[in-house]
């Protein structure tokens, strides 16, 4: 075969008669693929004509079909693919073939079929022109109006002015318009859907497809003149191509024809970058949602494992963005994955939030208490010492006992949400009746019995004391909430005793305990019970537990009642 | 040592301040209003000015500030009492310019505030 059909010099539809390599041949034999249809076989495949256009080959069978088709030459493989006319050292021949196969198929299922057209008949050049111009059967590195400006490209169209399109996504509350050749600023880029709707009727009952913008004063089309308009209806939206040379003139047939045709042809292609550009939206929004999500997640694939991952998720993924740098064409699903053992840094997060936000509260609240209760006190402290009777002293005294009480709550509540979670050496059991202090009023009614073995009272542990007290709180409140309505005396046993380098304290209470079916979701955030509660005190509890070493679990009693034990530990 | 003025908004704290303070034998006058108390100081003799900080029109700074046109420095330091629940940095450097006593509310020895009210 000459090799002449790269040199820059040689025109328009020159000819060559090649001779194809029998290695070919050979090859598409041994795939058994059928080239019957092709009616070519090795003696004529000497008189197979390549018609070079520019750049481009199209190979003539003796029957006078055309067909794109690759030639092999030499270990070069030659073929027309999506992407124009290819050639390139043949590695590994089957990958190639099967590649190229594959294209051609794609290539005539989308061309030939959106048209039904035979490439031979009169419209080979109009098409061939059309892909070539606006390089449509290249998947890549097209948008949405970069097609539509290559529309004016195309030959007959080039006298055109303007190319524009409207395009109605099924679902969206607008239309949008994408156009070409005109920069006006006061051009509205929307249409409310109802608009559309007449605008897209009137075309499509239209024969001639031939209007004035005067027509549609309402639409503020960005030109003025006639112009042609074609309607696509497809699954997904309803799309209107207008192209106009801004004048009054009538367009001729054969114009009408050929446009009505080139919009039938670039069908698919408006299909397939709609459809993009409405994914790439789609996921530009699921990006900004999943990257904001307030706990730990990533995305999972089955055949390429994490693609994505948040920032609260700590892992060492190379490239966090995997999922979004894929181009994802279709609908896509997605499998959201968190894991237990990284909720705890959201639920941090959460706790930190919840303390310093109750901590302002706090803080609050005791500067604007603090004198009333002074008046209260002095009030009554003047009262106790006044000349009055017995009965009525006593009362005076019991309004200063309470009123230093309200001062101590508040005193111990604003210095437990202070944040500071430094360890310090604090005494066990001052933990614990801290503990019981700031319960006492949701544990009215409730007998509370505390048990120290193991001369565990005299422990002194090194841990943020707020933590402890904070988990014993919740512990307490919630055994307390759920006896609230029982008939037996309400009672709350706790047990500290010291398990080697641990110590232990089991809260216990004489409720109706848990059911066993419900055992397993108890540290699931958001369980819970109680109609009015988070579900997030023991899901916190724990994780505190945890951050301080220890552990916080749910003890299965036989004797009835609920039993959590918090293992703290000692060194 | 017997004409005291008690500036304090809160009614009940102004009113017990004002009947421990007469069962111990001293004339008390009372305010709740700065504005008030300043008329009345530099109308009135008192021996002594218990002053509450955080008032609801003026602070009780204003009221030292403008005594300044009747009593000279010393008199203020000795005249003045200031009660204050919020005792942060600022207001302790304050009332020390003015060399003035300090009594923290609460009390946390209502006879130890008493003494250092009459004394």
């Amino acid at each position: 075969m000459e090799n002449k059909h790269n040199s820059e010099n040689q025109k328009i539809n020159q000819s060559l008669t090649v001779h194809l390599d029998d290695s070919i041949i050979e090859f598409l034999k041994q795939r058994e693929v059928d080239i019957s249809h092709l009616k070519i076989n090795p003696q004529e495949s000497s008189q197979l004509i390549f018609l070079k256009k520019k750049d481009r080959l199209w190979i003539q069978f003796p029957d006078g079909q055309f067909c794109d088709f690759a030639f092999y030459l030499k270990n070069i493989i030659y073929f027309l693919s999506h992407y124009g006319l290819q050639a390139g050292p043949v590695k590994t021949p089957e990958d190639t073939f099967l590649n190229f196969n594959r294209s051609v198929e794609t290539f005539q299922k989308k061309i030939y079929s959106s048209v039904s057209l035979n490439p031979n008949d009169n419209f080979k050049d109009l098409w061939d022109e059309i892909i070539k111009k606006t390089n449509l059967i290249s998947n890549e590195s097209h948008s949405l109006r970069s097609l539509v400006e290559k529309i004016l490209e195309v030959p007959f169209l080039q006298k055109f002015e303007s190319s524009i399109i409207y395009f109605h996504l099924k679902g969206q509350t607008k239309a949008e318009m994408i156009g070409t050749r005109w920069r006006s600023e006061n051009v509205n880029n929307f249409m409310e859907v109802k608009d559309f709707n007449i605008f897209f009727n009137s075309i499509k009952k239209s024969k001639i497809k031939t209007f004035n913008s005067e027509d549609f004063q309402k639409i503020k089309l960005p030109f003025n003149g006639s112009f042609l308009a074609k309607e696509i209806i497809s699954k997904k939206f309803s799309l209107i191509a207008i192209v106009s040379r801004h004048d009054f003139l009538d367009y001729s047939d054969e114009e009408i024809s050929l446009f009505e045709t080139c919009i039938d042809l670039l069908q698919p292609h408006f299909d397939r970058l709609i459809d993009q550009e409405f994914s790439d939206q789609k996921i530009s929004d699921l990006r900004i949602c999943l990257k904001d999500f307030p706990l730990p997640l990533r995305v999972k694939d089955t055949q390429t494992g994490t693609m994505f991952s948040n920032d609260l998720y700590r892992n060492d993924l190379q490239d966090k963005d995997i999922f979004f740098n894929k181009k994802i064409l279709d609908p896509f699903s997605l499998d959201l994955y968190d894991s237990d053992e990284l909720r705890h840094y959201a639920f941090d997060l959460f706790h930190f939030q919840r303390i310093s936000l109750l901590g302002e509260l706090l803080n609050t609240l005791r500067h604007e208490l603090s004198n009333p209760l002074f008046g209260l006190k002095l009030g009554s402290q003047i009262f106790t010492s006044l000349d009055i009777n017995e009965d009525d002293r006593l009362i005076m005294i019991e309004i200063e006992k309470n009123v230093n009480r309200c001062q101590q709550i508040i005193e111990n509540f604003s210095n437990l949400y202070q944040i500071q979670t430094e360890k310090k050496l604090n005494g066990l059991q001052k933990m614990i009746d801290e503990s019981l202090m700031l319960s006492k009023s949701e544990t009215r009614q409730v007998l509370k019995h505390v048990y120290y073995s193991d001369d565990s009272e005299k422990l002194q542990l090194n841990l943020p004391q707020i933590f402890v007290v904070q988990i014993l709180f919740n512990l307490i409140v919630n055994a307390a909430q759920a006896m609230r309505d029982q008939i037996v005396r309400p009672e709350i046993w706790i047990n500290v005793k010291k398990e080697n380098a641990f110590a232990t304290i089991e809260v216990k209470d004489n409720g109706e305990g848990i059911p066993d079916e419900k055992v397993s979701q108890l540290f699931k955030p958001f369980f819970t019970t109680k109609s009015q509660g988070t579900g997030l005190g023991l899901v916190l509890s724990r994780n505190l537990a945890i951050k301080m070493d220890g552990n916080l679990e749910y003890i299965k009693d036989m004797t009835g009642g609920a039993t959590f034990k918090l293992s703290l530990p000692i060194k | 040592m017997n004409k005291i003025l008690v500036i304090e908004d809160e009614i009940l704290i102004q009113q017990s301040l004002k009947k421990l303070l007469e069962r111990r034998g001293f004339s008390i006058d009372v305010s709740a209003s700065g504005k008030q108390a300043i008329n009345m100081i530099l109308n009135n003799h008192y021996d002594r000015i218990v002053c509450d900080l955080m008032l609801q029109d003026i602070s009780g700074f204003d009221v030292i500030e403008e005594s300044k046109k009747k009593f000279s420095a010393d008199e203020i330091s000795t005249k003045f009492v200031i009660m204050t629940a919020y005792n942060s940095p600022q207001v302790l450097s304050k009332a020390n310019s003015y060399q003035c006593k300090l009594l923290n509310k609460p009390f946390d020895n209502l006879e130890e505030a008493i003494r250092i009210m009459t004394v």
